[in-house]
Order: structure tokens, then C-alpha cells, then sequence
């Protein structure tokens, strides 16, 4: 099979086919670059990079919003064999400071020699720039359009190389690069399109809002389409945020036939539909809604099947799916064609016994979401700790291997070898398989996913022990899941004097910090949350408890009832408290 | 010409509409990321002011605004033949 680069030579002469940029010349005026002019304008960017003396294997920082000003400067760096790393542009709301910390603790690990950007984000960006000692020079996206001499030849790279540093969680803590190689990208690219889509550029046409820092965005509809030469209508995620409805107008306007986005889009997109749009929408051509990147929530899938059926959206449409970005992006893909399928399983049997066993009359359920089967030359096992692979609807870590395997976290050997062992990738996802389809019902990895995007507990629980109230290094953060997307949930133990207030104040540090919507605070009495032998807060069960709401209920030492009168009989006291001194007026 | 435009009120409405939140103490000075809603109820809310003025808050500048004060002054800079309550 032929790399990315070679592919993406094999653009010329391509005049009909390429991607349309949603308003890149001005309000309503979309931009349509053909592939053969994609690949003149990235052997151009390739032309300056190698003028400003970048060599096989340097890297690349990219921070640039528009897709059409990003796709040239990245499959430029990929033509000369650099290696690019794209970021998340500065675009949320008075968050200048945290982003300027995570673009410095990444780039302090990526080390690129070159920050590519565009000049009006690089007005916000230069403090950060004298923070990255690698960083020589930083070039404008205006300044790769100019003219550039004579192209340079494509490199001749092999399968083991590094393609690019995909950067995989949201937070400062703790950053890994996930390093995509030429081979699995090629692997990977062949499997969604050719196995998973069984696309075809003459036929199929593809619209997507994803951001292009992102594995989806980026290999989905950017680098695959390029192998495939299948056009591709982007629309800028911000404008999809801000009206998600624009995401079913572009698909009815392009008659398009791809898509994919994670669960909470298809919740907002629910939600936003007015009945006019659904009646005046043509949506019978879809042929892939492809879900992905967060848990699948079947009751969300459903609304969506339901709110769309009158625009003539087939139920087979959509397209569940299962993958990561240390798995280059996809590993398994329910086949087309087959309608939306969940499993029933026994609520009690999978907490107690670890297996999913269908239920039966009328007790309590789990419903699961069937995340399809891996591709020819790829594997899923599920696992036991020690290894063993287990049968049938037991319940374990959800393991992968094949030739889309990634090459493991860069300049990160402990990390890598967490995750990639015994020719394994070890996803830190829990679930089981029935037959070939692969279901995921849990996580073992510490990890909150919101809204397509990652973050580390760890570093809200840092923000959360830090507030007055909270008992130091007490706090866990884990998710529940929610019906748009996972929801927050942050327990503490705290001596509750004013426990309405603390919530509060909890509520407004996580938000203003990290932009995320805490759901819900259950504070509980010291002492309570589970603990491991050594000391060290235990996620998963302070999870489990506070899902089946025992939570809080149980002492580490001594007696439990005693320590919950405790708590009790404070949190009354408190409560008096702040009634007198309201009385008071104070 | 049209008559003053007061940004506090105005959001009041818009996390009402939006994320169906109603926020009676909404002061100037307070930090809209601070309110509880997650980035994309933010993103719908900017849209909302964006829809209702007409006009376009550049993506780059989201990151400076803070308050909601902050936010009627990037509103005010780019509305500025339009009157504002201060």
C-alpha cells in the first residue's frame, strides 16, 4: 500500500474532486480547492519549510483555526517528512492563561523548531513563544501562501517513521503525543474507507465540522479523504457550535453522504432542529452518520433517528463506532447497513459477577451499544489483568492489535510501555465481546471525556483540593453518564459548615477553570471515600458507590454510623448557623 | 439609532434561552465561565449576542473576554455607533 505522501501526488490532474471551505471567502462564500491544487499549494508550504532550513524529522507546531490555511501547512510538513503537531487554536472564552499553559507544556515535550500560525492568532500567541526555548522561528500561514521558488521532491519516507504528534487530552496535566506512524496511517486509512465506508470519491461526499487538531477530524476527513480523493465540505467548528443546525444544511445543500461526530452533536443537533428545518431537509442520501469519540448513549441516537426520520434519514445511517487516537483512529465499525443494536445486559451480574448476561423479566438493566467488529488484519480481545483473554461476555480491558497500532507515546517510554504491551494496545477501556462485536460499558483509565474532548481528573482534583472546605487531597472527579455527554461529578469529604455554599464555590472553580459543567458535588463526611492499602483515593470504586448510592456511607476507620452522625449533626449545626446569620441580615 | 443596549439583561435572557439557566445576580463583573456552563453552552450564548446585534466577535478575541463586562466591551467596540447602559 502507497503512503500519505505518495497518495497525495497521485492528486495531480484532479480538478473535480477536493474540499469546499464553508464562508472562507467572506460570509456565504465557500472556497472549493481541488486535490490538484491542494497538493500545488503543499508542495509550497513544503518549499518554505525547507527554506527556513527544517530537515526529515523536525517537528512542527501548528496552531491555525481555518481549515483551509491548516490543511496546506500540515500536508506540507508531511511532503517534506517533517513531522507536524497540530494544536487546539485559542478559541474559548477567557481562558488565554490555561490555553498559554498547555501550549507550553506541550510544545516543552514537542520541541518543534518552527511555530506555523496565522498572524492575527499570533498576536495572542507571541508570550507563549519566548516560553518554548526549541521554538527558532514563527511562520505566518500568509507568509507559506507566497511564492516559494521550486518545489521540493516528496520524501521518500518509510512505514516506521513518525507522520505526526497527535497531542490527546485537553488539560495541562500530563501531556502524551500519540506517535502516528506512515504505516498506520496507511493501515488505518485503508480500513475506515475501504472496509469500514467502502467509500468511493465518484459517489460519496463528505461534510464535517470536527476540528483538525483532532484524530477524527484530521485522519477522518483530511488525510483519508486525500488517499481516496473524496471531497469534503468543512464547516468551522465554531460555527457548528454556534449553530449546530448548520451541520444538517450543509449535508442536505452538498447532498452528502458522510459524516461523523461525536454523541453530544447528535444531542445538540436534536435539540436545536426546529421542525420547518427537519421538513425542508433532504436527508435520504446520508448513507453514514458515524458515531464516535465518546460513550454512545442509545437513548440520544434514538432522538436523533426520531427528530430526523421526516427528512428521509435512513435508521441504518448511522454508523457506531470504536476507536482512539493510540490506535491511529479507528478500531472497530459496525458494519453497513445494520441498524442501530444495543444489549440489554443484567445490571446486578455486571457490577457483582463482571459478565454481561442479556436480562430477563423486567429486572434491572445496563443498555449497551454494539460498537460493531475490527477490521480484516486487526484484533480485539478482552482481557483479565493478567493478561488472560477471556470469553464471551465476561467483562475486561479491551485490548487491540494490527497494523494501525501507533508507535506509542513520544518520548514517553513508561507511558508506551503502560499501554502497548505484549503486542497489545491496551485501550483502558472496559467491555466485553459477543461474537465478533466488540461492546465498551467502562473505563479502567483515568479519563473524562466531554464533549468529544479528554481531561485528566487529576488536575480538577488539584483545583478542588485547593478550595477551603475541601479536605486536603480528598477530592475524586469521575463522570456519570449523561444524556448529551458524560457529566462531571466531584466527591469530596469536607466537614460541611456551609455545604450548599462549598458545592457552589466547587461548581464555579471547576467551570471558570476548565470550562466544564460539574453536574453534580457529593460531599461526604471525612474519612468515608475508599482508599487503597497504600493511601491513594480510589476512582473507580468512589465511582461505583456513588452510582449505586452508597456512597459517603462507609468509614475507612472506625464506626460507620457514628462517623455519619458526625456529619450529620455538623451539617445541622451549619445549616443553623447560616439561618441566624441570614436573620441577622449578615 | 436604536435605544441603549444592556448587556447584562440581555444575557440574563440569553442563559435562559440557551441552556435554560436563569441567573437574577448577574453583575457586570461576574466571570461568565464561572456561571457552570460548559464550553459549548458558552459558544451558544456568544452566537445568541452575535444573532440578536448583528455582529461578528472574532474567534481570537473569545479568549480575552472574561466578565460579563468584558464581553459588552468587545460587543461596544464593534457596535460603535450603538449606545450601551453602563
Amino acid at each position: 500500500m502507497i503512503g500519505v505522501v505518495p497518495a497525495l501526488n497521485a492528486c495531480e490532474g484532479e480538478h473535480s474532486r477536493g474540499f469546499t471551505f464553508l464562508g472562507a471567502k467572506g460570509p456565504g462564500e465557500d472556497l472549493f480547492v481541488s486535490f490538484h491544487d491542494l497538493r500545488l499549494s503543499a508542495q509550497r508550504r513544503a518549499a518554505h519549510y525547507a527554506a527556513a532550513g527544517l530537515r526529515r524529522g523536525d517537528r512542527v507546531a501548528l496552531v491555525v483555526p481555518e481549515g483551509e490555511h491548516f490543511i496546506p501547512a500540515f500536508l506540507g510538513a508531511l511532503w517534506g517528512g517533517l513531522i507536524p503537531v497540530p494544536l487546539y487554536p485559542p478559541v474559548s472564552l477567557g481562558k488565554l492563561d490555561a490555553f498559554m499553559d498547555a501550549l507550553v507544556g506541550i510544545l516543552n515535550i514537542a520541541r518543534p523548531r518552527v511555530l506555523v500560525t496565522t498572524e492575527r492568532v499570533g498576536k495572542v500567541l507571541w508570550s507563549a513563544v519566548g516560553r518554548i526555548a526549541s521554538i527558532e522561528k514563527v511562520i505566518t500561514t500568509e507568509e507559506l501562501a507566497k511564492d516559494a521558488g521550486s518545489f521540493p521532491a516528496a520524501a521518500d519516507v518509510r512505514d516506521d517513521e513518525i507522520a505526526f504528534l497527535q497531542f490527546t487530552s485537553g488539560s495541562t496535566a500530563l501531556p502524551k503525543g500519540v506517535m502516528v506512524t506512515h504505516g498506520s496511517l496507511a493501515a488505518n486509512c485503508r480500513a475506515i474507507i475501504r472496509e469500514g465506508l467502502e467509500a468511493d470519491g465518484a459517489k460519496d461526499k463528505a461534510v464535517s465540522w470536527l476540528p483538525l487538531y483532532h484524530d477524527m477530524g484530521l485522519i477522518g476527513f483530511v488525510i483519508a479523504p486525500v488517499w481516496y480523493r473524496i471531497s469534503v465540505v468543512f464547516i468551522p467548528t465554531m460555527s457548528f457550535i454556534k449553530n449546530a443546525t448548520l451541520w444538517m444544511e450543509t449535508i442536505h445543500k452538498h447532498r452528502a453522504t458522510l459524516s461523523f461526530a461525536p454523541n453530544f452533536a447528535y444531542a445538540l443537533v436534536t435539540k436545536r432542529a426546529k421542525p420547518e428545518q427537519i421538513a425542508r431537509w433532504d436527508l435520504s442520501q446520508m448513507r453514514v452518520f458515524g458515531c464516535g469519540a465518546e460513550p454512545i448513549n442509545p437513548g440520544t441516537m434514538r432522538a436523533f433517528l426520531q427528530a430526523m426520520a421526516p427528512a428521509g434519514l435512513k435508521p441504518e445511517a448511522l454508523l457506531p463506532c470504536y476507536g482512539m487516537a493510540e490506535a491511529t483512529l479507528a478500531i472497530s465499525f459496525v458494519p453497513l447497513e445494520e441498524p442501530l443494536q444495543t444489549d440489554r445486559i443484567n445490571a446486578e451480574r455486571y457490577h457483582a459477577d463482571h459478565e454481561a448476561t442479556p436480562v430477563s423479566n423486567g429486572s434491572a438493566f445496563l443498555e449497551v451499544v454494539s460498537c460493531g467488529r475490527t477490521f480484516v488484519g486487526h484484533e480485539v480481545t478482552v482481557q483479565d489483568d493478567d493478561g488472560r483473554i477471556l470469553p464471551d461476555r465476561h467483562i475486561g480491558g479491551i485490548c487491540f492489535r494490527g497494523p494501525s497500532l501507533t508507535a506509542g507515546y513520544w518520548e514517553n517510554p513508561e507511558a508506551t510501555q503502560a499501554a502497548f504491551r505484549d503486542g497489545w494496545l491496551h485501550t483502558g477501556d472496559l467491555g466485553y465481546k459477543v461474537g465478533d462485536r466488540v461492546f465498551v460499558s467502562g473505563r479502567i483509565k483515568d479519563i473524562l471525556i466531554v464533549n468529544g474532548r479528554n481531561y485528566h481528573p487529576q488536575g480538577i482534583e488539584w483545583l478542588v483540593n485547593e478550595i477551603p472546605g475541601v479536605r486536603k487531597g480528598s477530592s475524586v472527579v469521575f463522570t456519570r453518564p449523561g444524556a448529551a455527554s458524560e457529566e462531571i461529578v466531584v466527591a469530596a469529604e469536607a466537614r460541611a459548615d456551609d455545604a450548599a455554599a462549598l458545592k457552589a464555590q466547587i461548581v464555579a472553580r471547576v467551570s471558570e477553570e476548565f470550562q466544564l459543567a460539574v453536574s453534580d458535588v457529593a460531599l461526604v463526611p471525612p474519612g468515608t471515600l475508599p482508599k487503597t492499602s497504600s493511601g491513594k483515593l480510589q476512582r473507580r470504586k468512589t465511582r461505583e458507590q456513588y452510582l449505586n448510592g452508597s456512597i459517603g456511607r462507609t468509614s475507612r476507620v472506625g464506626s460507620t454510623r457514628l462517623a455519619v452522625a458526625k456529619h450529620l449533626a455538623l451539617s445541622l449545626v451549619g445549616r443553623a448557623r447560616h439561618e441566624v446569620r441570614k436573620l441577622l441580615g449578615g | 439609532m436604536g435605544e441603549s443596549i444592556d448587556v447584562v439583561e440581555m444575557f440574563k435572557q440569553a442563559a435562559f434561552e440557551v441552556d435554560n439557566r436563569r441567573l437574577p445576580d448577574l453583575k457586570p463583573q461576574t466571570v461568565i465561565t464561572a456561571l457552570g456552563m460548559d464550553s459549548v453552552a458558552i459558544m451558544e450564548l456568544v452566537a445568541w449576542f452575535e444573532e440578536k446585534l448583528g455582529v461578528r466577535i472574532p474567534d481570537e478575541q473569545l479568549s480575552k473576554i472574561r466578565t460579563v463586562k468584558d464581553l459588552r466591551d468587545t460587543i461596544a467596540r464593534l457596535l460603535p455607533d450603538r449606545q450601551f447602559a453602563a
